[in-house]
């Protein structure tokens, strides 16, 4: 890897670290603000590779659904964010894969986040992708792919950002 | 009426004796919810006796095809036989009594089991034993295969067993409730549905029953999606659910279906808003196709009703079934205090694929564990199983529209939408099926 590869590497990392840090704080329109015009927020359902046209995904966002879960977030009446999850989350193994210092592409990293609401503590796991575009305002994000790896098990209320 | 005896009446229920005292008309006592005893006694009563619903043929589509599911807590396997015949078969080796099939679904031509080597079949025929010449002539391999289910029997494609061998049919069982598993399938122009749209599998800690037939909660417990809905009337579910049905001005009903079946029934409210809807289903590729097929086949009246529904009977099949809005939903029991819920997306057959498509980013919005719905469901049944813990003063209030419920000609009792008729209609028949002697 020579210096310059390197140099990307670490302005990648920089932003999953930053876009880690305003989901495990629920700061939801600042991470809304992430996202590309049209963006693909995917959570695949029962297994890692689907065809989202003949099965259903965990969450399977557009822009627009996005920007609906942000505003039902926000609001005063999602019981199942009430209290609010305390989240951490790591972000690591960051790869790039067919990436464009000048353009953008995809990344690739593992996820371990942390979840504990009420007297309840819960572990997600998985393979997560970025897809991401080089804009003048830096890095912004077309489509994010999360294979939990705990998706084809009965699984607890996943109303924050994973 | 005093406290004393409230309390009186939850101590010692275990044993079945107080059934009748836990369950009166408008309400029911906690310990119906919470008590460990009490829940040993519906595997057996309720789970174990009458039909529960294991699921649908389209899932085991070709010879050799399988699905693992469960009867309260015994998994079985339906599988599709080499013979072509769907099964319900115990997931159990004659042998030791370890599960034969671990994996969830599949297809295969063998089901071994790997702590000795026996191997059956898909129909349960037992094809080997290893080491078989050292039973003697008493040991009949032939009648050793799989278990079936005591009885299986289906409707319409829904596989349905009983771990009992006598006891009414599915069909009596059915009863009323039949014709409404007949809106899901007949809103295919083809009459099929696939159920092969994947499944969101989603957990709480709560009581089974907790999942109910509720129309007096949705302006509370799913405020925030109707918020949504406010936006944009065609989001998500919010298509079918115009001009907030769930209030008592609304035509929308509970209906007490008997045997514990019940439903939200839409019907009235939905024809009422059928122009809005039609105008959305334009929209969808293939929608136009679609209304023009569905009233072609079925006659304008019983066509229009057909695109209304969408499908969507809303109804609940005691005790383990619902078919809500895209999805079969199984209810599996885990404790008293835990309990699985698992909604099968379904697909139509006959339809554009953006139509079901739709349908799945529809079903997306509002289930599963990241829906806008499902888990602000779960947890206020959380809240509920926590809240019930207080025995003070122990009883659940299911009078709500006790003076106002109506009985129509067929026998089914119906209330206003917010009405706790369904709940009633459950809670009779858990009665009725938790004093049934063994």
């Amino acid at each position: 890897m020579d210096t310059t590869d390197f140099r990307v590497l670490r302005e990648v990392e920089e932003f999953l670290f930053h876009e880690a840090d305003l989901a495990d704080s629920h700061r939801f329109d600042e991470w809304l603000a992430l996202w590309t015009a049209d963006a693909r927020y995917w959570v695949p359902s029962n297994e890692e590779d689907i065809d989202p046209s003949r099965h259903i995904s965990v969450i399977y966002d557009d822009f627009k659904k996005l920007d609906e879960r942000m505003f039902r977030l926000k609001g005063r009446h999602a019981h199942a964010q009430a209290p609010r999850s305390r989240l951490a989350r790591t972000v690591s193994n960051v790869r790039l894969a067919d990436f464009d210092a000048e353009r953008g592409g995809t990344v690739s990293s593992r996820l371990v986040l942390a979840e504990v609401r009420l007297d309840r503590q819960t572990l997600w796991m998985g393979k997560v992708r970025h897809t991401l575009v080089r804009t003048g305002g830096g890095f912004k994000m077309k489509e994010k792919w999360v294979y939990l790896i705990n998706n084809d098990t009965p699984m607890t209320n996943l109303t924050f950002i994973v | 009426m005093p406290q004393q005896r409230d309390h009186a009446a939850g101590a010692g229920a275990g044993q079945g004796q107080d059934i009748p005292a836990l369950v009166q008309e408008g309400r029911v006592h906690s310990s119906i919810y919470t008590d460990p005893a009490i829940f040993e006694l519906e595997m057996q009563r309720i789970f174990y006796r009458t039909w529960v619903y294991i699921g649908h043929t389209s899932e085991v589509p070709v010879e050799g095809d399988f699905r693992v599911r469960r009867i309260g807590r015994q998994p079985v396997i339906l599988a599709r036989g080499g013979d072509g015949t769907v099964r319900v078969l115990m997931n159990r080796c004659r042998h030791r009594g370890s599960v034969v099939c671990e994996k969830e679904s599949g297809r295969t031509k063998y089901f071994r089991c790997w702590f000795h080597g026996w191997v059956y079949d898909t129909t349960g025929k037992l094809v080997e034993v290893t080491g078989r010449e050292a039973y003697g002539p008493d040991f009949r391999q032939d009648r050793m295969g799989l278990t079936p289910a005591p009885r299986m029997d289906e409707y319409r494609g829904f596989v349905f067993a009983s771990l009992t061998p006598e006891g009414e049919s599915l069909r009596d069982h059915l009863a009323h409730a039949a014709e409404m598993l007949d809106f899901m399938i007949d809103a295919s122009p083809t009459g099929e549905i696939a159920v092969d749209a994947g499944v969101h599998k989603t957990i709480y800690k709560g009581n089974w029953k907790l999942v109910g037939m509720d129309g007096y909660h949705p302006n509370f417990v799913h405020a925030s999606v109707i918020s949504v809905w406010q936006r944009d009337a065609d989001s998500g579910m919010g298509a079918t659910h115009r001009e907030d049905p769930f209030d008592d001005k609304a035509l929308s009903r509970t209906r007490d279906l008997g045997n514990g079946h019940c439903m939200l029934d839409m019907r009235q409210q939905r024809m009422k808003n059928y122009p809005e809807y039609e105008a959305f289903m334009r929209k969808v590729p293939g929608g136009e196709e679609y209304m023009r097929t569905m009233i072609a086949r079925h006659g304008e009246q019983r066509g229009r009703l057909l695109v209304a529904l969408a499908g969507d009977p809303h109804v609940g099949i005691f005790p383990n079934m619902q078919l809500i809005n895209n999805q079969i939903r199984i209810i599996n029991p885990v404790s008293p205090g835990e309990s699985e819920v698992q909604m099968y997306a379904v697909r139509l057959g006959g339809v554009s694929d953006a139509m079901n498509e739709t349908r799945l980013r529809q079903h997306e919005s509002f289930y599963g564990p990241a829906g806008f719905g499902s888990p602000d469901d779960a947890e206020i049944f959380e809240r509920v199983q926590r809240g019930m813990q207080c025995s003070v003063d122990p009883w659940i209030e299911l009078s709500r529209g006790m003076g106002r419920e109506t009985v129509d000609a067929d026998g089914t009792i119906v209330g206003l939408i917010t009405d706790e008729v369904t709940q009633r209609g459950q809670a009779r028949r858990w009665r009725e099926l938790m004093t049934q002697p063994a």
